[in-house]
């Protein structure tokens, strides 16, 4: 075990003996601090994952605390309060989310700050909401202030709970997916939309938990304070500085934000009173933090742990950022799995053609981007497409991904594409690469395995959260199918990298290894060769070649480099200007006077089009 | 209702001012700023203050004239620091960082409002002159009328900036793509720095003069008046400064009108909250905006 596992429990346990043995009025002070602390969290779910920012988390509290204190003063047990928050917090939270799904998240983040202003000048000025003179009688088990702090950590203990299972489920990669690149999230078999507004439920319950504790500490509320639009920009503050997507940093920077002022009875060196001092402390924290140190508490803990590791000599050194030669007998067994995803069973195939386009049509705006192309894909092929920049290559990916509106025919395994959405063409047993590398960077070269294969675990991200279905079966199939995608490519001594850090050509072969985990039948690889050194592309015609002949996928190329094409493709098709101007085996193809013209310019063509 | 309607249009021309800071700010960096209103709101309060207790180690109580003179200029210089210390250095990372940052902008003003001159309302004196016109049976304070002239001479500025100049062409360039701007000579940074001084100006201005409107100036008003200016931003399609008018006119008008008739409070803010949803919900990228700009 590593220094940095045992110290973060060493850590907790101490502080949670110290904040035991503080006095009473200390204890309520700290069961505010993990209110908000929990609230924050909340709101974490949505920065941190989706990439959106809500200015409305104020008023979620408040909606939580309000409901907590009505639904309690009309006589139900504390606990169906508690539920009731949690509902209506998601709910309000859900609604609020529902402009995410029209716009992107900048007009979403004035969108909440509308929200929340209407929220104060609306709702909060109504007697009926702001449960004016009604009061939570608190249960007799939680009567001391000790105990509530107690009852107030296992709600934490909850949130925290929530968190690991989202970050370990389905619903983690579905919120990456979206937040990382949302027009291209349907790949991996991820519906924006629902995926938002589940982000946004979850927030707002996490949030709804945050406002009963509250409200149960407070018996009563009668101011509005906590609940305005300052108090939501301080909570992005102590998001922020926690370090986003870490909570322990947002609990330390909610204790700091909010705790640490009711502690101290003046602040040295300003000599100044601490309520007036902290706050502002903390926005000029906030502008420090996202301009110079974006990781926050959270990052300085994480460099902490990496320090004590080192430190203890357990940490590892820099893995050399190059796939790693393979045992071929070892991975030959293992390899096979790969090729058992479920299909629908209609869709045997009864035809040689796997993928058959037929007068495609794209147009963009009057322009035609694709123009009547027909092309055949057999399986077990591997095809190449070759053209200039703008002839329709990537276009024609993109019809068949479902990622634009296409019309005419094109049929995988006989099943008709045009009309489909997106998100179900993967299931089909459709997987592509794109030529920017489409995976998310900020994330470890495991997790990018994971997203590409969101759509293998059929149980909805909610459900899988909750653990409902095969969840935790299914969670081990896909992990376990990463870890032989990864072994197969040489790939698993980088499995905690970040996919940033990596060289361009190997980032390349991550995205192509993730593709090839989620067990297609067809892989559309885009410009996979770009940028790649020439034994380093060399190599990867080896590599797709064995895909081919040793996991039997059919592979669509579209592909610059003209010896590469010679070499491993069975047919090529030329495109120019949207359409079809050439096709046949690819030694003849790029011979060919016009190809050669559209491909490489008039003056190649003039000296007689040797390209080879 | 025709005066609630020309006294809508008075202060949405308030909110206009601030709303083609945010759409300028918007076009050059791609950066939606949140703290546009407060940076406003800071250098009038500056202003107040030293009207009222005289400019710190001299004592001279200056005038309410001097008082938007003070804002203008006290908020130029914040968003230049803004600019040049907080915005530029996010360039490279996700959009939402940087609209955190200006969001962190206008709590540090905010709290630092806050701190320096109390919680409560500032009486705000007019800077420019008590006087008072007649339109139809609208009466309006001079503040309101000179906002609205403001607002027609910045809109004419504008229209000539960006389509009489070669400096609003490179500006019109770095929207579009920085580097290429820059590979064509425009000079990025003068763009940027230019955006936000002029933003900051109009914040100041804006302030000083919805402030006067509305009679006194607290902290954190202007971040929400900055949201009617944000709201009419979107409306109008953030990338789009004639958009950012109309937006920003329809907004002023439309919490004019509901305000007055209802005499419940919030139904101004919950008629500003639908119209934002509704425009977006039909049209996502606002009344003037192009297509992909957010």
């Amino acid at each position: 075990m590593k220094p940095s596992q045992i110290l973060a429990p060493v850590a907790v346990a101490v502080a949670l003996a110290w904040s035991l043995l503080l006095g009473d009025v200390k204890i309520s002070v700290l069961v505010g601090v993990v209110a908000i602390a929990i609230v924050a969290l909340g709101l974490d779910v949505l920065v941190a994952w989706v990439g959106e920012l809500s200015i409305a988390h104020a008023a979620f509290f408040g909606i939580a605390a309000f409901t907590t204190v009505n639904v309690g003063d009309r006589g139900a047990p504390w606990p169906l309060a508690i539920v009731a928050a949690v509902a209506a917090t998601a709910l309000a939270a859900t609604i609020a989310g529902l402009p995410s799904l029209r716009i992107r998240g900048l007009q979403v983040a004035i969108t909440t700050l509308a929200f929340q202003v209407f929220a104060e000048r609306y709702l909060f000025t109504r007697g009926d909401v702001t449960a004016a003179g009604r009061s939570l009688p608190r249960p007799a088990m939680l009567e001391g202030d000790v105990q509530l702090y107690l009852f107030a950590l296992v709600c934490l203990a909850l949130v925290l709970v929530l968190r690991h299972r989202i970050a370990v489920t389905k619903a983690a990669r579905s919120f990456v997916a979206v937040r990382e690149a949302e027009s291209r999230a349907p790949c991996f078999g991820v519906r924006p939309g629902p995926t938002k507004l589940l982000a946004y439920a979850l927030s707002g319950a996490i949030v709804g938990l945050g406002g009963a504790v509250f409200a149960m500490k407070a018996g009563s509320i009668s101011a509005k304070e906590p609940f305005l639009l300052i108090e939501s920009l301080q909570l992005v503050a102590i998001v922020v500085v926690g370090g986003r997507g870490s909570a322990a940093g947002i609990v330390t920077a909610a204790f700091l934000v909010k705790g640490v002022s009711q502690f101290v009875s003046s602040v040295p060196l300003v000599d100044a009173r601490p309520d007036r001092v902290f706050p502002i402390t903390s926005a000029a924290l906030l502008v420090a933090s996202i301009v110079a140190f974006p990781d926050g508490i959270g990052g300085i803990y994480r460099a902490a742990g990496r320090g004590a590791d080192r430190l203890l000599g357990k940490g590892g050194a820099r893995p050399d950022p190059r796939p790693q030669p393979v045992d071929p007998l070892g991975t030959a067994r293992r390899g096979s799995t790969l090729l058992t995803v479920p299909r629908p069973l209609r869709l045997r195939m009864p035809v040689p053609a796997l993928l058959r386009a037929r007068d495609v049509v794209v147009e963009f705006g009057g322009l035609a981007a694709l123009d009547r192309i027909s092309l055949e894909v057999r399986r077990g092929e591997i095809v190449g497409l070759i053209g200039a920049n703008g002839a329709g290559k990537s276009t024609f990916f993109n019809a068949v991904s479902g990622l634009v509106r296409a019309s005419g025919s094109i049929t995988f395994r006989e099943v008709e594409l045009v009309g489909r959405p997106a998100a179900e063409r993967s299931a089909l047993g459709i997987a592509r690469t794109f030529q920017d590398v489409g995976l998310a960077r900020s994330e470890t070269v495991s997790t990018n395995m994971l997203l590409a294969q969101t759509w293998l675990v059929p149980t909805p991200a909610a459900g899988a959260i909750l653990g409902f279905g095969r969840s935790a079966a299914d969670e081990r199939a896909v992990r376990h199918r990463a870890e032989i995608a990864l072994e197969l490519f040489g790939l698993q001594h980088l499995a905690d990298v970040r996919l940033g850090d990596l060289p361009y050509g190997t980032a390349r072969i991550v995205e192509i290894a993730s593709a090839v985990a989620s067990g297609p039948d067809l892989l559309l690889l885009d410009e996979a060769s770009a940028g790649l050194a020439p034994e380093e592309a060399h190599a990867l015609g080896d590599r797709l070649v064995a895909l081919r002949d040793e996991l039997g996928i059919t592979l669509v190329v579209v592909e610059h480099h003209v010896p590469l094409v010679r070499r491993i493709c069975d047919y090529a098709y030329c495109l120019e200007s949207g359409a079809v101007v050439a096709e046949g085996e690819p030694a003849v193809v790029t011979e060919q006077p016009r190809v050669v013209a559209s491909f490489l310019g008039r003056a190649h063509a003039a000296t007689g089009g040797r390209v080879a | 209702m025709l005066a609630r309607l020309i006294t809508g249009l008075t202060s949405g021309a308030g909110y206009a001012l601030v709303a083609v800071g945010v759409v300028l700010v918007f076009r050059s960096m791609r950066v939606l700023s949140l703290a546009q209103g407060e940076i406003g709101a800071f250098g009038f309060f500056v202003g107040l203050r030293w009207a009222d207790r005289g400019i710190p180690g001299v004592r001279w109580h200056i005038s309410p004239l001097l008082t938007l003179v003070v804002a203008v200029v006290v908020s130029m210089l914040v968003a230049l620091v803004v600019e040049r210390f907080v915005v530029r250095p996010l360039a490279s990372r996700p959009p939402i960082d940087a609209l955190i940052a200006t969001l962190g902008v206008a709590l540090f003003l905010a709290l630092l409002e806050k701190e320096m001159f109390g919680t409560a309302a500032q009486f705000a004196p007019s800077p420019v002159g008590a006087w008072k016109i007649e339109v139809f049976d609208a009466t309006l304070t001079a503040p309101r009328v000179v906002a609205f002239v403001v607002l027609v001479v910045v809109a004419v500025l504008t229209w000539a900036l960006f389509t009489r100049t070669r400096f609003g062409l490179g500006v019109l360039a770095t929207a579009g793509d920085p580097a290429v701007a820059r590979v064509l000579g425009v000079r990025v940074r003068r763009v940027y720095r230019f955006a936000w001084i002029v933003a900051g100006a109009l914040a100041g201005l804006a302030a000083a003069l919805l402030g006067a409107a509305f009679g006194g100036i607290a902290p954190f008003d202007m971040t929400r008046f900055g949201l009617r200016a944000l709201a009419g931003a979107v409306i109008g399609g953030l990338d789009s400064i004639p958009g950012a008018i109309v937006g920003s006119l329809a907004v002023g008008v439309l919490e004019s009108v509901v305000g007055g008739t209802f005499e419940e409070p919030g139904t101004a803010e919950l008629a500003v909250l639908v119209l934002v949803l509704g425009t977006l919900l039909v049209r996502p990228r606002g009344l003037l905006g192009t297509e992909g700009a957010t």
